[in-house]
């Protein structure tokens, strides 16, 4: 009988190897062809070169926009945003603000600091501090119909906040429960206005020297995976934590903008897609609106000087949440802020 | 003995990682030199905590993310750059384990208990072992290299290969010899 090269047993080695892993390769075997063999399991572990040289040309992006904007910090020294405003915000329009600032002051020890009113008494702008975030509404007309929008709010006691959300008119999906499986000690609740709010006190993370955000807003979406990457090349946001399913549905993702955060899932089951308004800072204007654009939105309203001192534009994203940005452009002398 | 011998790095090798840090401290373009020493060994890392290669891929790609937004925050205090991204990889994993517990909360007992957050020697010095293993691969001759990846990581027959590659089967089979002949060698001269 002829013997094989070793090339030739070598290969007959590997395909029994890979065809059956747990099984030990027979024993009259050529000890360099032993050797040799002793690499096929680490082998299969090979990551994707394609992966390796995606995931580096993502973080190549990265940093070249953190440098732009870094750079157009340096030559733009004044803040971008205003004092005691977070970055992201959102921005409820309701039919009826008076009342929802009302509910939103009784509920969560909401703190009104600005209210604009129209001629006609409706109101334009108002503002709510909740905990070290802010709240931003007004009343809704034509072209801003009201919209059910969806807000996690984390509270140093999620079980006294959801009390005091039922007996100021919120309806209760569920009482904060330690055995929510986020972790964290976590309640449901609808506001008179069909707003959903995640009411939790955070058990799974410590914060930071910064702490967490009182407010984050949470959207629901249809093909939330089209989001990802728009966020990501419109706002230079990074996403910190992504669950997928396995058809590639994204179940849970967390995206930080310029240190403010927000959540977003697929809308499935009774969960319904959401559209929100979502009032952003962001360094410069113009430039994030063109971005925006050239990622996928519509541009609803050009970047323009709003009589309030922000450099201001508006822009529909492709899952239809519309986000107000804005640049703050610094204090004007006798020039209170009005909207 | 091997694995003890390697337990503790080298002075150099530290002196050398400590650098990479600093230098991508001070100029964020630099840290494509961190990601080039520690793509691989992040990934095994994250692949030995029984993550599928789609789930390692996710998480690989959040571990580096969160390690340059958080690259200031890093501080020498004798802990290697390695052993910070093996802890921000065991957040990472831990907060996935979280987020699918979440989502399938009516099912939460079958999905095990999150994964353990450290990394024994023993473990390391594996980790540290295929690493260098698949830098190994992507300095063979590139055909070599496309055989490798193809049999081992696509898992192909000889004869698709062959066909791929438009050669016989024959010279497949000698391009995977002479390949895995010289992974043997050049990971027997790393011991010497």
């Amino acid at each position: 009988m002829t013997k094989r090269p070793p090339a030739e047993q070598l290969d007959l080695a590997i395909s029994t190897l890979l065809a059956r892993p747990q099984q030990r390769p027979a024993s009259r075997r050529n000890p360099n062809v032993a050797k040799l063999l002793t690499l096929v399991g680490p082998l299969r572990e090979l990551p994707h070169p394609e992966f390796k040289v995606r995931l580096k040309t993502d973080l190549q992006r990265r940093i070249a926009m953190n440098q732009a904007s870094s750079s157009a910090r340096t030559a733009k020294p004044l803040k971008f945003r205003r004092e005691n405003f977070p970055n992201i915000a959102p921005y409820f329009l309701v039919n009826n603000a008076p009342k929802f600032i009302n509910f939103l002051v009784g509920a969560f020890s909401g703190a009104e600091r600005v209210r604009v009113p129209r001629a006609d008494g409706s109101i334009m702008h108002a503002e709510v501090a909740i905990g070290n975030s802010v709240i931003e509404l007004g009343d809704a007309n034509e072209q801003y119909p009201q919209r059910i929008m969806t807000t996690h709010l984390y509270v140093t006691d999620a079980d006294a906040t959801y009390a005091t959300a039922l007996a100021a008119g919120a309806t209760p999906v569920y009482a904060p429960t330690d055995d929510h499986p986020s972790g964290d000690h976590w309640g449901e609740a609808k506001d008179p206005f069909g707003n959903t709010w995640y009411i939790a006190t955070r058990r799974s993370r410590v914060a930071g020297p910064e702490g967490f955000l009182t407010v984050q807003p949470y959207l629901h979406l249809r093909d939330a995976h089209n989001m990802i990457p728009f966020i990501e090349a419109a706002f230079g946001a990074h996403t910190t934590g992504l669950h997928k399913s396995p058809d590639g549905k994204v179940l849970h993702a967390t995206i930080e903008i310029a240190g403010a955060t927000i959540e977003i899932d697929e809308a499935r089951g009774e969960v319904q897609p959401t559209q929100s308004y979502l009032h952003i800072y962001v360094p410069d204007t113009d430039v994030v609106y063109a971005q925006a654009i050239a990622s996928g939105a519509k541009g609803d309203k050009p970047p323009y000087t709003a009589p309030y001192g922000d450099r201001a534009a508006t822009i529909t994203d492709p899952c239809g949440n519309t986000w107000f940005l804005a640049t703050y452009l610094g204090p004007e002398p006798n020039s209170p802020r009005s909207r | 003995m091997v694995a003890a011998r390697r337990q503790a790095r080298k002075p150099s090798q530290a002196t050398d990682e400590r650098l990479l840090v600093e230098a991508a401290r001070a100029d964020l373009s630099k840290f494509e030199a961190l990601y080039e020493l520690h793509f691989a060994r992040l990934y095994l890392f994250i692949v030995g905590r029984g993550h599928d290669r789609a789930a390692a891929e996710d998480l690989t790609s959040e571990v580096f993310h969160r390690a340059l937004a958080n690259l200031s925050t890093y501080e020498w205090r004798g802990t290697s750059f390695a052993a910070w991204l093996y802890r921000i990889a065991s957040n990472a994993i831990a907060d996935q384990y979280k987020r699918a517990n979440r989502e399938r909360s009516g099912n939460a007992d079958t999905l095990g208990s999150p994964t353990r957050a450290n990394i024994s020697s023993n473990e390391m010095e594996s980790v540290d072992r295929e690493a260098f293993l698949f830098r190994l691969v992507e300095k063979l001759p590139e055909i070599q290299r496309r055989v490798v990846c193809e049999r081992f990581l696509e898992e192909r027959s000889i004869k698709e290969i062959a066909q791929r590659l438009s050669k016989t089967e024959g010279a497949v089979k000698q391009l995977q010899f002479r390949a895995l002949q010289t992974l043997r060698e050049k990971m027997e001269e790393r011991h010497d």
